[in-house]
């Protein structure tokens, strides 16, 4: 299965904005996506709440997996979606 | 663990359970005037909370909603507090049905925790519906209340 780590560019890390915009790009991706902490907890991508729960700072890392059609094309744009600081408006 | 009690930043008065908003902006409001009302945030954080709703919903899914300012609005904030405001009517939130929010201040990185535990919550569909139709004060601390699984 198609996998990236990548650390979480966002200065207050991934929740709130960052949080929202990454769900929502992550339920448009076509194909399930995971997200697994560092810590091993593993949650459904494009649910905010699963997300949040995890409550990952800033720097932290975190790997994206997703199976099927696309699943690498979906998992680079995510990557770069978490590499930005999404929290500058 | 050092996590700060959700219970402790939730001041009795700042429980308000029954609340009818013509609005998602109207329902921020009222979360801001409630956390102006508990002395955790100036006036100027209720604009940093509708430049937030502006940029991305809130919403978070089992009718809840999490208002909360900017990054820029954390300087009007002088101590990290929760409110929960309950609309039985509902408030539409871009076609999402909202009955409860629970609006944040948070100052500095405790933001994050905070969230966390909240989100730990609603994770668990019995516990969000409880939230949604919580009457009393007593009800909302109660599933705020991190449960200890020291049955056994």
């Amino acid at each position: 299965m198609p996998e990236r780590t990548v650390s979480i560019a966002s200065s207050v890390g991934l929740h709130a904005r960052p949080a929202s915009l990454f769900s929502q790009a992550a339920a448009k991706a076509g194909v399930p996506v995971t997200l697994t902490t560092k810590a091993g907890k593993s949650v459904n991508a494009a649910s905010i709440l699963g997300i949040l729960s995890l409550g990952i700072g800033h720097g932290e890392e975190v790997v994206l997996k997703a199976e099927g059609d696309g699943a690498d094309a979906a998992l680079d744009s995510l990557v770069e979606l978490l590499s930005t600081d999404l929290d500058k408006e | 663990m050092a996590d700060t009690a959700l219970t402790s930043l939730l001041a009795e008065e700042s429980i308000q359970l029954d609340r009818t908003a013509v609005d998602r902006f109207d329902a921020v409001r009222q979360c801001g005037a409630a956390l102006v009302a508990a002395g955790a945030v100036d006036e100027s954080y209720v604009d940093a909370m509708i430049q937030r709703e502006n940029t991305v919903s809130t919403f978070v899914g089992e009718g809840v909603a999490i208002p909360h300012g900017t990054l820029a609005g954390k300087e009007s904030v002088k101590r990290d507090a929760l409110v929960v405001l309950r609309f039985p009517e509902g408030v539409d939130w871009e076609g999402n049905a909202v009955s409860v929010c629970v609006g944040i201040a948070a100052a500095g990185g405790g933001h994050i925790a905070l969230l966390s535990q909240l989100a730990e919550i609603l994770l668990d569909p019995a516990k969000a519906e409880q939230l949604r139709t919580a009457t009393s004060s007593e009800q909302v601390y109660a599933l705020l209340t991190p449960s200890d699984d020291d049955d056994d």
